[in-house]
């Protein structure tokens, strides 16, 4: 159990650290390091590479790196900054991360840290009481409702509770972005629906017609992340996509999630409590503890931290 | 004190806030029945689940209703020798004020917690969330359709509802009171046309039986979806949140059919 099943045969006090984001000292020194720090670093090191693809091409570059700048970081797709959210009592505070381009971003932290709040907050069905919510660089807090609804499109999310629409079947379900917003034939739709549903390793012929009421819990969550694909969107949001999954499954998800990544290049941010996946298809983990970013850096990294939360948080794992 | 004061003021903000949320609903809903995408879909469907599904009951209660009406003023109308103005008086009460009414409490307690209940859970379960992370707009996904076809059925309930309680009068008319039916539909008539006609063709009459259903579809609806929408706090506040609508519905039936008839006559009869 304590083995470590990575891919990578990554050794937790190895001071030569694989991935390039990360600053192979201080993984060495292996010690607690606030989530800003981290973010400063990956920000100054995207500049800098932004700054040397900006000068090796000799396009007309509108719009030249400012590193001073408060602004949303140069090339991530999401960014949440400082951003503070208080329902009765403070949820959030001083949250900051970014997900670039192909990262699978996972955040993990105890059962009402606020994590679904925090994919929430990207897809602006919460307002942050301070700080931004930047989408491929753009700050969507001032988005008219319809200019909201265009950006979420661009989105596939996945639902703690599926959620999925309890008068539809599960055809209808996962149809119900392609109808909306695409012009594909109805023959194209079957055939993506069915696609979909056989990712997740649902037979389609069996579920097509059922009500969502009709099906078990784990295979409501697949219908679920079959519907958050359905659009091929090319940022993923998964909310505990593998809780209340059997083993099986739980794998087929996470490879899936992988294989999204790696094939389509998709961004993807998955909330989960499933250290084991986590650790297998994170490019980047999110610890979310005492309502702010505890930690943020490569699974190498955690794994390699002193810190003792974060140790507890690993349990025996 | 202050601390009292204050607590008073958050709360008078709170409701100002969710009144002002109200209209910028009803504004809403109102407004994206011309806009796209139009969900004829959920039209129909709710078009059947409003007023096919109410018509049951809308029979039931207008009949007995009309029934009841005629036999209370049998006595009277038999001691001042006035019988055969059974269908007036039938009639009258029927379409200005029973019929509007009764057909509006009947779908506020049928129909407007049904969609309360529904919009509740959909809100508990996130699939308000999930409309809105899929691209709709769930005011017209699924406030619109429900608003709009409640201003299409709920008059149309009111005239059924008119309808079979004039024929439960004609009933009681015409056993109790020995009074022919051809004579109680021609008193009926006449009792709607003596009140003046709008553009010359439009009885008075129509014309306030009419607006007031349109006007309790729309409360109804809207404030059905409003508490739906607002629900927080699981399946209880599901509960909560039916209850409310019915209530205030009710209450704001009841409280609009006064000033309703008061503006209606005024309006109609002054020239
Ligand atoms: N609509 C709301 N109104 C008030 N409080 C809320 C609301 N939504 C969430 N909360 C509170 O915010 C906190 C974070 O909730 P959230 O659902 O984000 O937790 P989570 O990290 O996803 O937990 P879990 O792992 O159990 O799903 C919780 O304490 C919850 O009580
Ligand atoms: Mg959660």
């Amino acid at each position: 159990m304590s083995d470590r099943d990575r891919g990578a045969p990554a050794d937790p006090n190895a001071s030569t650290d694989p991935d390039t984001s990360a600053d192979p000292v201080d993984v060495a020194e292996g010690r607690e390091r606030r989530a800003d720090d981290i973010i400063r670093r990956r920000q100054e090191e995207r500049v800098r590479t932004a700054i040397k693809d900006e000068l090796s091409k000799d396009d007309t570059g509108d719009e030249r790196p400012r590193p001073e700048d408060p602004g949303p970081l140069r090339g991530a797709l999401i960014e949440l900054e400082r951003v503070d959210l208080a329902f009765d009592r403070p949820i959030l505070e001083d949250v900051s991360f970014a997900a670039f381009p192909g990262e699978t971003l996972v955040i993990v932290g105890e059962s009402g840290t606020g994590k679904s709040t925090t994919l929430k907050l990207i897809l602006r069905l919460l307002q942050p009481d301070n700080g931004r919510v930047y989408v491929k660089g753009k700050d969507i807090a001032p988005l008219s409702f319809t200019e909201a609804l265009d950006v979420r499109q661009q989105m596939g999310m996945v639902f703690q509770s599926a959620a999925l629409f309890d008068s539809m079947t599960v055809f209808e379900n996962v149809a119900y972005p392609l109808r909306e917003h695409t012009d594909l034939s109805d023959d194209e739709i079957e055939a993506r629906v069915k696609e979909k549903l056989e990712f997740v390793d649902l037979a389609p012929d069996e579920v097509i017609e059922k009500l969502p009421a009709e099906l078990s819990g784990g295979m409501k969550k697949r219908v679920g992340i079959a519907r958050g694909m359905a659009n091929n969107a090319e940022i993923m949001l998964y909310d505990e996509p593998t809780s209340g999954l059997d083993p099986l499954t739980t794998g087929t998800i996470t490879r899936l999630i992988m294989k999204l990544q790696r094939e389509l290049n998709v961004t993807s941010i998955v909330v989960s409590h499933d250290i084991r996946s986590a650790f297998r298809m994170a490019t980047h983990i999110a610890l979310l503890a005492d309502r702010t970013i505890r930690f943020f850096g490569t699974p190498e990294e955690m794994a390699a931290s002193d810190d003792r939360y974060i140790r507890d948080f690993l349990g025996g794992f | 004190m202050p601390p009292l004061l204050n607590r008073l003021n958050d709360a008078a903000k709170r409701k100002l806030h969710s009144l002002q949320d109200y209209f910028i609903l009803a504004w809403n809903a109102l407004r994206f029945i011309f806009a796209r995408p139009f969900y004829g879909g959920d039209l129909v469907q709710q078009m059947d689940a409003i007023g096919v599904q109410s018509l049951g009951i809308v029979l039931l209660t207008g009949f007995f209703t009309g029934m009841v009406l005629a036999l209370q003023s049998a006595v009277q109308l038999q001691t001042f020798g006035a019988s055969m103005y059974m269908g007036r008086l039938v009639s009258a009460s029927m379409i200005r004020e029973l019929g509007p009414v009764l057909a509006g409490l009947m779908v506020a307690g049928r129909v407007g917690s049904g969609i309360a209940a529904q919009l509740g859970s959909m809100k508990v379960t996130e699939q308000i969330d999930a409309l809105n992370t899929l691209g709709t707009d769930p005011i017209k996904k699924l406030v619109t359709p429900r608003v709009l076809a409640s201003l299409i059925m709920l008059p149309t309930l009111t005239i059924i509802n008119d309808f079979v309680g004039i024929v439960g009068g004609n009933l009681i008319a015409q056993f109790y009171l020995d009074v022919p039916t051809s004579l109680y539909w021609r008193t009926v008539w006449e009792q709607i046309a003596s009140d003046g006609f709008l553009f010359r063709f439009i009885p008075n009459d129509f014309v306030q039986g009419l607006t007031k259903p349109l006007v309790f579809g729309a409360v109804i609806s809207i404030t059905a979806c409003f508490f739906g929408l607002n629900t927080s706090g699981g399946t209880e506040g599901v509960g909560v949140s039916t209850t409310r609508t019915v209530v205030t519905s009710s209450i704001l039936i009841l409280v609009l059919d006064y000033f309703l008839t008061q503006l209606l006559l005024s309006l109609l009869v002054a020239p």
